[in-house]
Parts: structure tokens; sequence; C-alpha cells
């Protein structure tokens, strides 16, 4: 089989990467969009509160000057008339005129926000007062039928009184104006820098969409593509696995066709060759369907509660020929009275199997490995833990990261021709998370490695 | 015998009609005077800001005669008349002026003929057209009935008495 260092693994974190990279664009669009949401706000607040400035500051002038001149029409109407009966609805229609200016200048008063308006809101206030008291005097002149001092007083103090009120409401128009036209300048550059930061967020929007989607479709055409490559790889590494026993089958078989084999020793060899071939093409295809069961996301186990020694020795009768022909001893060290585990036996088993296969094939010129098992307690939470430790050639640090790794297998194995499908410890990995546990590895390059399998206990 | 019974029946009667008509006139100076109610009296109103405080009988005629013109701070008086058949006026003309309506218009039309008054007086159609009248006339003084006076208007006294004091004499006959 040849070695594998590209994984699925890579694949899933490819694939989770293009997630993250698209949640970000999309956080950084929100982002964009609530920024500009509330530029738009703001900018929608300052135009109302100009158009409010500006709509009720005309209207108030607007009346005030109606009123003003109310105020003055009516007395001269007054002039008009002898009739008492008309002179005081007159005075009274003055009266109710400069009422209403008296509060709209209250009212301007009130809003006054700045030390300018005030005042002028003041001069406003002192001057329309002096106007009123000269034209109470022109009225009561008018009702005593003193015409012709109610119209000489009019004219030498009414009218330049009344001039100068009329020049205040200017003063305060121009403020007003001078007011709006800051505001709306204030809006322009407001308006400036909000199209600016549109046209920023667009441009860095656009910019960063496009090198998310570029880096997304990459990561997705990388992992595809590392896929296809896995794909390829385990059809070619399966197929090379297969190829040899088969082949080893098939020479078998044709040597007994062609009447190669001429006595029953040979016969027994052909046939002894042909058996363990096969076992290993049903090993090879036993991993395999195994690799693709434990990867579904369904219940396939027959769980029940396990002796831990159960697991153990049946995990140690099925590697007892193996240990055998491999002139390998093994050491035992199982507590007693260990409490019970929850697990299917036959998988447990053959996780164990695993291991124990691995250090068999990695015990390099040393001839013993071990297997132990102990209670443990993390954390309150109780436990077995099922040990099993080689002698040999040892993983280094690099490759120990990908060890668990689906079709994973090191350099070194490579290099020495020692035969796997890199399914083994990934199986045996997921086993043993599949019942709550887990599998670690200890190792030193050269001195051996310790692999343990953690499984809880059944309270 | 019939005529004596007759005359014991009528002169009881005629005793106690004596006793009536005399009642009045027994001590009547003696008696305590009732204060007029407030819509009987008239009141006789200027413009707040007039300094005068109180009139005589014999001055209020005169002003209100023409006789007098102008206020003491120098102010031209204007008088001020509630329209015809106004029962305030009935009583000023009977009470202050002394006269009936032709005697007050030919008076009136006889000093203006002669320059002796600036102006006739104002004529005003109710009572709350005259307290805007005044209110807003330095100079000017008319008369309500004093149910109708506000704060608007001073009400003078008259012979050192109100309108709501007794032995106030101006008063009107015609109920309101």
């Amino acid at each position: 089989m040849q070695p594998s260092t590209r994984s699925p693994v890579r694949h899933v974190l490819a694939h989770r990467w293009s997630s993250v990279v698209l949640l970000a664009v999309l956080l950084v669009q929100i982002g964009i969009g609530l920024v500009l949401i509330r530029d738009l706000h703001n900018s929608h607040v300052e135009v109302q509160k100009i158009y409010d400035g500006s709509v009720h500051g005309l209207h108030m002038i607007g009346e005030l000057e109606y009123d003003i001149q109310e105020t003055r029409r009516a007395t001269l109407y007054a002039l008009t008339t002898t009739d008492g009966n008309l002179q005081v609805r007159y005075a009274d229609q003055s009266r109710e005129a400069d009422r209403r200016v008296t509060e709209g200048i209250l009212d301007n008063l009130h809003q006054a926000g700045t030390a300018e308006e005030r005042n002028a809101g003041m001069r406003l206030q002192r001057d329309w007062a002096n106007y009123l008291a000269i034209r109470d005097e022109v009225l009561g002149l008018i009702l005593e039928s003193s015409t012709r001092e109610a119209i000489d007083l009019d004219l030498s103090s009414g009218v330049p009184e009344f001039e100068k009120v009329h020049q205040d409401l200017d003063a305060i128009k121009r403020l007003y104006d001078r007011q709006a036209s800051q505001r709306v300048a204030a809006v322009a550059e407001f308006s400036r820098l909000s199209t600016m930061k549109i046209s920023a967020a667009l441009v860095f929007g656009l910019l960063f969409g496009t090198v998310a989607i570029w880096a997304v479709q990459s990561i997705r055409m990388r992992s595809a593509v590392q896929l296809a490559n896995l794909q390829m790889e385990f059809v070619a590494s399966v197929s090379h696995e297969l190829r040899t026993p088969v082949t080893a089958i098939l020479s078998a078989g044709e040597n007994i066709r062609d009447g190669l084999v001429h006595d029953a020793k040979c016969l027994r060899e052909q046939g002894r060759i042909i058996a363990t071939q096969a076992g290993h093409l049903s090993d090879l295809v036993s991993q395999v369907l195994l690799h693709a069961a434990t990867g579904k996301d369904k219940p396939w186990h027959d769980v029940r509660v396990l002796r831990v020694t159960d697991v153990v020795e049946s995990a140690l009768a099925d590697v007892t020929i193996l240990l055998q022909e491999s002139g390998i001893t093994i050491e035992r060290e199982i507590q007693a009275e260990l409490p019970l585990v929850r697990g299917d036996l036959s998988v447990l088993s053959q996780c164990l199997q695993n291991l124990l296969v691995n250090a068999v094939k990695y015990s390099g010129a040393s001839r013993s490995i071990s297997i132990s098992a102990r209670s443990e307690a993390t954390n309150n939470r109780f436990g077995v833990q099922i040990s099993v430790r080689d002698y040999g050639v040892g993983i280094g640090d690099g490759d120990l990261a990908h060890i668990f790794e689906p079709f994973y297998r090191s350099s070194r194995a490579v290099a020495s021709r020692i035969r796997g499908t890199g399914l083994g410890l990934s199986i045996a990995k997921r086993s043993a998370e599949a019942f709550g546990g887990k599998l670690t590895a200890v190792s030193t390059e050269g001195a051996g490695s310790v692999f343990t399998l953690h499984l809880p206990a059944v309270e | 015998m019939k005529g004596s019974v007759q005359a014991a029946r009528v002169l009881p009667k005629a005793v106690f009609v004596l006793i009536l008509g005399l009642s009045p006139m027994v001590g009547a100076g003696d008696l305590p005077q009732r204060k007029v109610k407030p819509e009987q009296a008239l009141a006789i109103v200027v413009n707040r800001s007039n300094q005068v405080d109180n009139l005589s009988t014999d001055e209020l005629r005169k002003i209100f005669l023409g006789s007098r013109s102008h206020w003491p701070n120098g102010r031209r008086i204007t008088i001020a008349m509630l329209d015809y058949e106004q029962a305030e006026r009935k009583a000023a003309l009977r009470q202050i002026y002394k006269m009936d309506e032709d005697a007050y218009r030919n008076h009136f039309l006889k000093e203006e003929y002669r320059g002796n008054v600036f102006a006739v007086p104002k004529t005003l159609t109710s009572p709350e057209v005259m307290r805007k009248f005044i209110f807003n006339a330095p100079g000017a003084i008319g008369y309500l009935r004093a149910s109708d006076v506000d704060e608007s208007v001073k009400v003078l006294r008259i012979d050192g008495r109100l309108p709501d004091d007794k032995d106030y004499t101006l008063q009107i006959d015609e109920p309101l």
C-alpha cells in the first residue's frame, strides 16, 4: 500500500474553513450594512431636524409678521370712524393680535438655543413692549376723539418703534436663515462623508467578497482534488493490497491446475498459501468494511455490559497465531476486580487486536510486547484503561499527530515495507469513541510506543 | 242706623289704610338705610390709570354735562353713555343730568355749537362695550350697573361712597 500523507481530516478542515470564510463575509457584510443603515438614519434625522426647524421657524415668523401688522392695522382702522362701538371693536382686534404676538415672542424666547437667539428675542420683546405702550396711547386718543393727536403720536413715535420691531423680526429671520445654512452645510458634509463611507464599504465589500469567494472556491477545489486523490489512492491501495493475495492464490491455483504439484507435501504447501492469502484477503475486506461502517452515524453495535478480561482475552485469542509466528512474547498485567464497561465485544476486541497487531508489526528487533488493564479515575469519573506497549521503532513527533487519520502511514512504515492499510488506528479510535471512550498514544522514537484504550466504567 | 253700620265697617279699614300711608313719613330719617343691590346700583367708572378716586355729586354732574373738560392730570375727559332706552342711561339722565332725553340732546347740541365741549358723549351699545371703551380710553368716564363691573375698570366714590356702601345714592329704577 502507498503512503498517504494527505487525509480526509484535511478535507473536513478545508470544508470548515470555507464555512468560516463565508460566515466572516456574511458578518462583514452585515456590519457594513448596519453602519450604512446608521448613517442613513442619522442623515434622515438631521434633515428632519432642519425641515422641522426651518418650517417651524418660518411659520412662527410668518405668524408674528401677520399679527404685528394686524395690531397696527386694527389700530389705524379705529382712526377711520367716530363710532365708539366700532372703535372699541378695532381696539379689541388690535389687542387680540398683540396678545398673539406677545405669546409668539415668548415661545421664540423659550425655544432659543443660543445666546444670539436669546438676545434677538429679548430685543424684539423690548421693542414690541415699547410699541405697545405707544399703541395704547394712540388707541386712547382715538377713543377720546383726539384724532389729530393720535395721528401725530403714531407718526412721531409709533412708526419708528414699529420699524424697530420689523428690524428685530428681520434679524431673527436672518438668524434662522444662517442656522439653516449652517445645518444644510453640516448635512452636506455629513452626506459627503456618508457617500465616502458607502463607496469605501462597497469597494471593500466587493474586494472582500471577491477574495472570499475566490478563497472558498480555491479551498473547495483543493478539497475536492484532495478528496479525489484520496479516493484514487484508496482504490489504488486497496487494489494493491488485493492484488498480492489474489496473485498468490492465483499462482497456487495455476500450479495445481497445471499439474506442477506432484506430491502431497507440495499440495499442502499450495493449500497453505491459498488459505493464508485468502485470510489476508478476508482481513483486508473486513478492515475496509469496518472502516466504512464506523464512519456512519447510526447505531450498528451490539452494546452490552462487558468484563474487561473478556475483551482482552478475545483480542489475545485472535492474535495468538500471529504472536507465535512472529516469536513475540506478551506480558499481561490485568488488575483484579476491574469495573465493568459497556460496548460491543467484537468491536472492542477488534480495537485491541489492531493495537496488538501494530505492536507486533512495529516491534522491530524487540521480541516482547505487553498488555495491561487497570482502573482509572479522572475528574470523579471512573473508568478502565487498557494499554498495549511495544519496545520497537516508535513514532516520530511529526507522524504522531497524524497516526489516527484514515489511510495515514508513516514514512518509516512505508520505507520498512511494513504491510498495512492505514486504517487500523483510525478504526480503533472510532471504536473507542463509539462507546464514550478514547484512544491515546505515547511514543518515543527508537524506544517504542504505548497505545491506551480508555473506557468509562458502568455506573 | 243703616249708615252707622256701614260707617262701623268702613272706619277700621280707613284707619288701617291711613296708618299704612303715613308709616314711611313717621321717623323715616331715623330708620337705617338699606344697602343697594349691585344690580340696582349705578357705578361711575373710569380708566384704571385715572388718579381720581372720589367725586362729589356736583363734580359728577359738571363732568357729565361737559362743563368740566379735563381731569386734574390734564387729560381730556371723554364721556361715555349707553344706548337709548337702556335702564342705566335713564338712571344717569334722571340722577346725574336731571334731564330727559330731549333736554340732554338739546344741551349738547347747544354746547357743541357754542364750542364749549370738545366732543359730544360717545354712545355705546352695551355694558360690555362700555367696559372696553373705558379700559382703552385713559380719560373716559361712564357708568355701569355695579353687577356689570369687573377688574378692567375703576369705580369712583361718589360723595365718598361706593355702590355697595350704605347711603349710595345713584340707583337704577328698572330691574335687570
